[in-house]
């Protein structure tokens, strides 16, 4: 549940919650192709770092923490995949972990970039980016109101839990297969409820005649001042630097050599 | 005694103090209700019973178990917890796999399993709906529906979480008479409700919360009637009550609770006046 915590914006005043959201959508961007394109663990820390600096800046560590802590059974997954995959094409255990941990890494650094954007942008401004990027509204109004929604449901999850667990369900016990077959009584509970709440707001949306104009208007405007620049031309010699040292192959080391030693072939 | 709660204190994660220093005693077999405003404790109070929630200070007592120790599905199996909206958590594709859900999660054999939903099924009247999806049922046959899945298994303590929410005066008729007879049955029934009048047709013990604390804890008729104390609990009185208050000067009792008290009053006060 801690994992949709990351995802509730945080009011704040610090420079990274003013920021134009713009700014603050290309940079999550930009971090994110960057780890997509490199698998080498130097790269992947230095953008861990990075990110770290800005979370701290932006004043929502704690918040951060939390997101990290709901994600790590993804992270374990992950990590798991990835050493057995590695290690049945190359039966070495500490190439395995190498390609494991920088797998388990990136994946940390997706949701950091994503989590450090939603905690500081506001929906309202979530909803003006895309607007401005030219995404039709009907979109950009879905894909606000499953922010929004997205507390309500971790709370509406967590009421379906209790019901169940006072039925003498018990998610946590037995084997593997038996915890996932017990996912069943709260999952369906709780999609049946979304699809239901999907109704009443496209209902209460039609009351109020969503859609009848076709040329919206905002009372809010985004402009970009100086500093969001000056912050978005940082982050770009970043990100051409990333760039150049993929396409230059100059990348530092691919996974964790010294592992090695601890783990030889 | 059925349940003991012992100065309890209760903080949610977003730091709500929902319960502050709460120490009460429930009798075997007793009816009570609990009231007060949104956010007084009431449901928080319930979840301590079968365990959801843990007391983060003093400590719950529940037939003999200290809910510290125990799992929630252990204090279930003693303890029955209707939500206040239960038939939303219903996912079985017929009304007989939901009732026997529980009963299969706490081990007993089909044998004893199918006797035990067929019995709770009759007695809130759903056994003709046995094979149907639980999706299909009206409002009210929800609410009775989600009663019979805790009945099925005989927990000596029933907690009914709002059960008058969305029910009409006909469901709610049927509600009164499956809470008094599972009360005659000797289990101790726990009712939390904003419900003045379904309470007041009751007559259960009242506890009063406000702001995660007991204000007053006694008999129905002298509870609901101290406009004081209502007050304090953000509650109104029952309709009967504010008519009769009225009526004081005349010579009538204001602590009237339901329609047949009244009209033996009015009668008697009607009958003085020809004589």
């Amino acid at each position: 549940m801690s994992l949709f915590e990351g995802l509730r914006f945080r009011p704040g005043t610090t420079f990274i919650h003013r920021l134009d959201p713009r700014v603050k959508l290309a940079t999550s961007t930009m971090v994110l192709i960057t780890a997509v394109i490199h698998i080498d663990i130097v790269i992947i820390l230095f953008l861990l770092m990075l990110e770290s600096l800005v979370i701290l800046s932006a004043k929502v560590q704690n918040l951060w923490i939390k997101t990290i802590r709901g994600a790590l059974p993804l992270v374990a997954i992950v990590f798991a995949i990835t050493f057995f995959s590695q290690y049945s094409r190359e039966p070495v255990i500490s190439t395995g972990l190498g390609y494991a941990l920088t797998y388990s890494l990136r994946l940390l650094v997706f949701l950091s970039s994503f989590s450090l954007f939603f905690l500081t942008t506001t929906p309202d401004e979530i909803a003006l980016t895309l607007q401005q990027l030219r995404v039709p509204y009907e979109y950009t109004f879905a894909f606000v109101s499953a922010i929004r929604f997205t507390p309500v449901m971790a709370e509406e999850l967590q009421i379906v839990l209790d019901a169940q667990r006072a039925r003498g369900l018990e998610v946590d016990k037995g084997p593997f297969t038996k915890r996932i077959r017990n996912l069943i009584p709260v999952l369906v509970p709780l999609l049946v409820n979304v699809i239901r709440r999907s109704y009443e707001l496209a209902e209460a949306m039609e009351v109020k005649c969503f859609g009848a104009s076709r040329k919206r208007t905002s009372l809010k405007q985004l402009n970009m001042s100086r500093k969001d620049i000056f912050f978005l031309v940082v982050v770009l010699i970043l990100f051409s630097v990333g760039v150049s040292v993929k396409l230059l192959g100059l990348e530092p080391v691919k996974t964790l050599p010294l592992l090695g030693q601890f783990f030889p072939a | 005694m059925s349940a003991i709660f012992e100065s309890v204190h209760y903080i949610y994660p977003s730091k709500v103090h929902a319960l502050r220093g709460v120490s009460l005693e429930f009798r075997p077999g007793e009816l009570v209700a609990l009231m007060g405003e949104n956010g007084s404790g009431k449901t928080t109070l319930l979840k301590h019973i079968n365990g959801l929630l843990k007391p983060v200070k003093g400590r719950v007592i529940v037939e003999g178990i200290d809910t510290r120790t125990a799992s929630v599905a252990q204090l279930s199996q003693v303890a029955g917890l209707v939500f206040q909206n239960a038939e939303e958590m219903f996912f079985e594709s017929n009304v007989f796999d939901e009732v026997a859900f529980a009963l299969r999660n706490f081990g007993y054999s089909e044998e004893v399993v199918r006797k035990r939903v067929e019995w709770a099924l009759k007695f809130f009247e759903l056994d003709t709906y046995s094979s149907q999806s639980p999706f299909l049922l009206s409002g009210g046959e929800k609410k009775r529906l989600a009663m019979a899945i805790i009945l099925a298994w005989s927990p000596r303590i029933i907690c009914l979480d709002e059960p008058t929410i969305g029910q009409d005066s006909l469901q709610k008729e049927k509600m009164k008479h499956m809470i008094k007879m599972l009360n005659t049955q000797g289990r101790t029934v726990l009712l939390a409700t904003h419900d003045v009048e379904f309470v007041a047709e009751l007559r259960p013990r009242v506890i009063l919360l406000s702001k995660g604390e007991v204000v007053a804890d006694g008999k129905c008729e002298e509870i609901l009637t101290d406009e004081t104390l209502v007050k304090k609990a953000s509650i109104l009185m029952p309709q009967l009550v504010y008519a009769f208050k009225r009526l004081e000067d005349l010579g009538f009792d204001s602590r009237v609770l339901d329609v047949d008290e009244g009209v033996r009053q009015v009668l008697k006060v009607l009958r003085h006046e020809s004589v």
